[in-house]
């Protein structure tokens, strides 16, 4: 036992020492938090829209001072002739023109947006605020309500994105690269030889790790709440157990690359191949699992942090309760038992 | 009842036999010599001694224990110091070492009686991380943590390479103390002065026993290996007279500590040059600033005519350097490594070409040309690393340690392609751990704690300080040593 | 500068013989063509609507009929109750849900506006966002034929980019990161190996020149980085038609300029690294940062005031607003030469620091 301690400790003098390191995994969630939360959104504002007419009539006058009003548009110029207009877009002076036909007041002819489709999403979006804001300026038949989210804050979808991402690295990257260093430092021999037991061996490593991770669970959390205003509706309990569940399962992660790599550097990029690329581009972090090719989605359906972060949005932003995730949960569940069996029946006992 | 029975065992990677057919037995409380060139096996043949890797056939028994099936009970009676030991670089000196004393179940007081000659030394510095401490003190803390608890069996994978020669005698005093109380040891080592304070050796080549003896008649018997005869080289004869290293009243400080303190001497052209110095005295900084990698705090310095201070981007167009820690570009074939420096130092193709068949004809490794540099043998790497760094004719060649780990024989090859580089005009300045080399060099400056002790001819020193060898005299000014970390 | 040859000669040999980096060459070009632009895609469709119709009336079902006929949505059917439908929502088996208000038709045929509710599941705040705004369409066209009418008479027309293809969005800036990766993260791990091992010990005693050692590492990533960029774009045509609109040497030009950014800070990176993972960690740290903040997944505009004033140092943000403005609104010179400023200020400041930090004698 008291081997097993000062092993404990040794590795957290290891984490400790290393400044540049912690900096870098204190400061990105911290960093990531305040990006998500504050500085990327899809908001519709700051739309820089001309105006094409070549008669200023009243009606047309009335229809480009509520553009104007709005909080989402910004009259920047206008011009007589859509090629005008065009060339202001190419230019990326503006990003759409509203193009009033010459008898627009008679009713005869009628509005054409003509909007910069580079950004597909972004098209549409200043397209629908825009035809809203002209014809229906006060919403009338309909009573939009946006559930969980009334605000709309990216904050809200991309923080359990956040924790699904980081704890996998923490996890699975630095333990396997402590591991991994060890050996190539030529100290495992001597760990290995020693009458600890290997096993006791790994389980240190992962320990201050572990807890590594829960500390930056805990900062995540309460930087949600208390800084982006996420309302942590679900249950704080299972949010906890599910996390337990998925950093046994990145340390499970990590003690299969460590038995695969020969090298820290090889250990870090098998981390970033087998990890991080497809945590960031199949889970449903950034981009929409239902988007995707359907070869891609069932690629997805085996990575981990895909079941993560579902079951933490619906727990943490919808409030739903422990049955709803239990899908998600169940194959958490699932793929740790098997990873973790791995893990532990491919240790090396020897080297080799 | 023998400590370690090894019996048929053998062991492959691939195509490559590592071992081949081993069998010896060690008893108890003996202390048994492994010995052979890099690459004979001697690392596999530890680890499967230690668990670390299963024989593909062939028995082993440590201490009455299988190593297949009981090696949970090896491993609770062995200790081992792999030859590549690196210690925690972020843990401090004690740290390390109560962390390997924790491991293996004892405590830093307990076994301090044990570790006390070697770990004095260094006990000044425990507060320091072990990252900052240099390559040979680093190896000083590598011993106290192996030794500092009591295994029933000792595994030693050239523990002292390396460890300056005084390092190397209290090394070895200390090995005798465990042997007094019953612990087995087995230890491999380049140093035939080592290999001499062993009971019996094993000498291991291309993975077989080649014989089992005390160590004279191991030595007797593969002479040409181990004794080769020595070189004749006629000193002075082409010594010429004008200066090609000239410094005065050198210092280089870091921060309050003075790792070279004031220090002159020059160097004659043709000469060879032995700079000498235990561990931590300031060998490499004083290097470093010769070859204008570093910048000297005070004093000054020429070399081939050009101020280290003000020149350092002349200077390094006229010598040649080859450091311990590096040879050549490992992913790199052999003819492709020396075109590189041969462009560096602004040949053109044609010349490169004819003169790198001359080079390796003289070598007598033609054949290797397209080999990659990985795939050669310590030795081989060393002769082409040096052949490499006097290939643009340089005034001088620097060379730090350039024999470590090697056998006498690839040593003594290796002193011949000095000597020939010297016959040429070229000037040498070699730093070594090995005294027998020390004997070869025209002239030799012993440095402690900063300073130059001694300088002068080996007969010169040896008759100055009434002492019988380069080895007494290094021991006798060496252990005048009041600080020991550079 | 005669040495060079045998310095670039030397990077070109070791990568070769490495044993990752030829097959990241060959895959990462396919990777980033053949594979991304699917992946990221963020495109909103099969939005999911319940409908929880309390009305039951001729007019009500046609409302129904209409949202169910739409192909913008996959209609899941009717609930009997608001409850029932956002239980659908919890288990995610709907996005969307509306109700239609019990007097639906009486309020219509009377002339008064009824009161339709339509609650989206905003955890993604855009397909909430935009599955409200296209139903609140239908809805409103459906109660007020005078809207209707109006919203016949606005027509959108879609510029550059007539299908809204996510790809065609993706595909330019996806430059940037065959960017990053190959003159920012190659070279800089490639020095720190050699500090590492000890190399560049034995490079500094030789009469290399800082300037020579270190371009005779970056030109052979350069090379090698427009190679790759040549590939995708090659690739972007075979598999998705899709070209460049504007002058492809502007496209290279703007490469060239970022990976003068890039090479140079991770140049600087690594020589104050001592370790590869250090290096690493430290990039990936600002990198991540310089990615989100780029503009390449969301829009610059939408941000705050004082993350967009970070769009100004960020030369990621200049180069995906300029190569999208070349390669999908077929932009020349003149719309881009502020972008090209920039990053060439960026670029030359980065350099001299990074050439600064490198010490050859200390």
């Amino acid at each position: 036992m008291k081997q097993f301690i000062s092993f404990v400790i040794k590795e957290g003098k290891h984490i400790l020492r290393d400044k540049r390191t912690m900096l870098i995994l204190f400061g990105m969630p911290l960093v990531l938090m305040l990006i998500f939360g504050f500085a990327i959104t899809t908001d519709v504002k700051n739309v820089r829209a001309i105006v094409v007419t070549s008669s200023m009539d009243h009606l047309t006058q009335q229809a480009v001072d509520r553009l104007a009003a709005s909080e989402y548009f910004t009259i920047v110029q206008v011009v007589a002739t859509p090629k005008d207009a065009e060339r202001l877009i190419r230019g990326q002076k503006a990003d759409m023109a509203i193009v009033f036909g010459a008898d627009f007041a008679s009713k005869r002819s009628g509005v054409q947006f003509i909007v910069d489709g580079a950004d597909p999403n972004m098209a549409q979006q200043w397209t629908n605020y825009a035809t809203s804001v002209m014809l229906n300026p006060d919403g009338g038949a309909v009573n939009t309500k946006m559930l969980y989210n009334p605000q709309m804050r990216s904050a809200y979808n991309f923080v359990p994105a956040i924790m699904g991402m980081l704890l996998m690295l923490v996890c699975a990257m630095m333990t396997s690269i402590s591991i991994v260093r060890e050996k190539e430092k030529g100290t495992m021999e001597v760990l290995l030889v020693s009458p600890v037991k290997p096993l006791m061996i790994i389980v240190a490593k992962a320990i201050p790790y572990l807890v590594l991770a829960f500390v930056i669970l805990i900062i995540i959390l309460l930087m949600a709440r208390f800084v982006l205003g996420v309302p942590l509706v679900g249950s704080l309990f299972w949010i906890i157990v599910i996390s337990v569940i998925y950093i046994l399962l990145a340390l499970s992660l990590g003690l299969l690359i460590s038995n695969v790599a020969k090298t820290q550097l090889v250990a870090l990029l098998l981390s970033a191949m087998v990890l991080l690329v497809p945590i960031v581009m199949l889970s449903g972090m950034l981009f929409p699992v239902e988007s995707m090719p359907t070869v891609l989605q069932w690629i997805s359906a085996i990575v981990p942090p895909r079941y993560y972060i579902e079951a933490m949005r619906k727990l943490m932003i919808m409030g739903v309760g422990i049955k709803e995730v239990a899908r998600e949960v169940i194959i958490l569940v699932g793929m740790v038992t098997l990873l973790m069996t791995l893990a532990l029946v491919k240790f090396n006992k020897r080297l080799e | 009842m023998n400590a370690i029975e090894v019996n048929n065992v053998s062991k492959s990677y691939g195509k490559v036999k590592a071992l081949d057919d081993v069998s010896f037995t060690v008893g108890q409380g003996e202390v048994f010599g492994l010995i052979g060139p890099d690459g004979a096996g001697k690392t596999s043949l530890y680890r499967i001694l230690c668990t670390l890797l299963l024989p593909d056939s062939g028995t082993v028994a440590v201490d009455g224990f299988d190593s297949v099936r009981q090696m949970t009970d090896i491993r609770r009676r062995v200790g081992y110091m792999p030859g590549k030991f690196s210690l925690y670089e972020d843990l401090t000196v004690e740290e390390n070492l109560a962390f390997f004393a924790t491991l293996f179940g004892t405590t830093v007081e307990e076994g301090y009686d044990s570790i006390r000659a070697i770990y004095s030394q260094i006990e000044r510095f425990k507060n320091r991380r072990a990252g900052a401490l240099s390559g040979g003190m680093k190896q000083k803390l590598a011993l106290s943590c192996a030794l500092v608890h009591s295994p029933s069996v000792l595994f030693l994978d050239e523990p002292t390479t390396g460890v300056d020669p005084v390092s190397r005698k209290e090394f070895w005093d200390m090995l005798g103390a465990l042997k007094d109380r019953g612990i087995t040891i087995v230890a491999s080592t380049p140093y035939l002065d080592e290999v001499c304070r062993c009971e019996r050796v094993a000498f291991l080549d291309h993975g077989q026993v080649r014989g089992i003896g005390t160590p004279d008649e191991i030595l007797t018997r593969f002479a040409d290996i181990f004794n080769p005869p020595g070189i004749e080289h006629a000193t002075g004869s082409e010594v010429h007279e004008e200066n090609v290293i000239e410094v005065e009243h050198l210092v280089k400080a870091f921060g309050s500590f003075h790792a070279v303190d004031d220090i002159s001497f020059t160097v004659k052209r043709g000469e060879i040059f032995g700079f000498l110095g235990a561990n931590g005295a300031g060998k490499t900084t004083a290097m470093h600033m010769l070859t204008g990698l570093n910048q000297p705090t005070s004093g000054t310095g020429r070399v081939v005519g050009y101020d280290i201070r003000t020149e350092h981007e002349q200077i390094k167009k006229h010598i040649g350097y080859m450091s311990q820690k590096f040879s050549l570009y490992e992913d790199l074939t052999v003819a492709e490594n020396i075109r590189l420096f041969g462009g560096i130092y602004g040949m053109n193709d044609a010349d490169i070409a004819r003169k790198t068949d001359e080079m390796l004809e003289r070598l007598r490794f033609a054949d290797h040309k397209n080999t990659l540099v990985a795939s050669l043998p310590l030795g081989w790497k060393q002769k082409l690393a040096f052949s490499v760094s006097i290939f643009h004719e340089p005034g001088v060649v620097f060379l730090d340690e350039p024999t470590g780990g090697v056998d006498p024989a690839t040593r003594r090859q290796f002193w011949e392609l000095i000597y020939d580089a010297a016959s040429r005009g070229i000037t040498v300045f070699v730093t070594t751990h090995y005294m027998d080399e020390a004997e070869y060099c025209d002239r030799i400056s012993i440095m402690v704690d900063g300073k130059i002790k001694a300088i002068g001819t080996p007969s010169e020193l040896k008759q100055k300080f009434n002492q019988p060898d380069m080895d007494h005299v290094f021991t006798y000014l060496a252990r005048q040593a009041t600080r020991s970390s550079d | 500068m005669k040495t060079m040859k045998y310095l670039i000669q030397k990077e070109f040999t070791q990568i070769r013989r490495n044993a990752f980096l030829p097959k990241l060459i060959v895959v990462f070009p396919i990777m980033i063509m053949c594979v991304m632009p699917w992946v990221m895609n963020m495109e909103v469709k099969n939005i999911k609507v319940t409908i929880v119709d309390n009305d039951r009336s001729t007019l009500s079902q046609q409302l129904v009929h209409s949202i169910e006929a739409s192909n913008y949505f996959i209609f899941k059917g009717q609930q009997p109750t608001y409850r029932a439908a956002l239980q659908e929502v919890e288990q995610s088996r709907a996005d969307v849900v509306m109700v239609i208000p019990q007097d639906y038709s009486r309020d219509l045929t009377l002339g008064k506006q009824p009161q339709v509710l339509i609650a989206a599941n905003a955890v993604n705040g855009t397909k909430g966002a935009m599955g409200g705004a296209y139903l609140s369409q239908i809805v409103t066209a459906h109660v007020n034929p005078d809207i209707a009418a109006m919203q016949s008479r606005v027509s959108t027309l879609f510029l550059y980019n007539k299908n809204l293809n996510f790809k065609l969005f993706m595909i330019p800036a996806l430059f940037a990161i065959v960017m990053m990766l190959m003159t920012g993260f190659l070279p800089a791990l490639n020095i720190v190996g050699e500090k590492e091992a000890g190399t560049i010990e034995q490079i500094n005693v030789t009469p290399v020149s800082k300037w020579s050692f270190i371009l005779a590492k970056l030109i052979p990533y350069w090379v090698i980085a427009l190679f790759v960029i040549t590939v995708c774009l090659l690739l972007a045509w075979a598999v998705y038609g899709i070209t460049s609109v504007g002058p492809l040497a502007l496209i290279y030009l703007l490469v060239m300029l970022l990976a003068l950014f890039w090479s140079s800070f991770g140049l600087m990176i690594s020589n104050y690294s001592d370790t590869m993972q250090q290096a690493i960690f430290v990039m990936w740290f600002f990198v991540v940062m310089m990615l989100l903040l780029s503009g390449l997944f969301t829009p610059t505009r939408s941000m705050p005031s004082w993350a967009y004033a970070t769009t100004y140092v960020n030369p990621m943000s200049y180069f995906i607003e300029a190569v999208r403005t070349v390669f999908i609104r077929g932009g020349g010179l003149s719309s881009i030469w502020h972008q090209i400023l920039a990053l060439l200020g960026i670029g030359s400041l980065m350099a001299t620091w990074a050439v600064i930090s490198y010490k050859k004698n200390s």
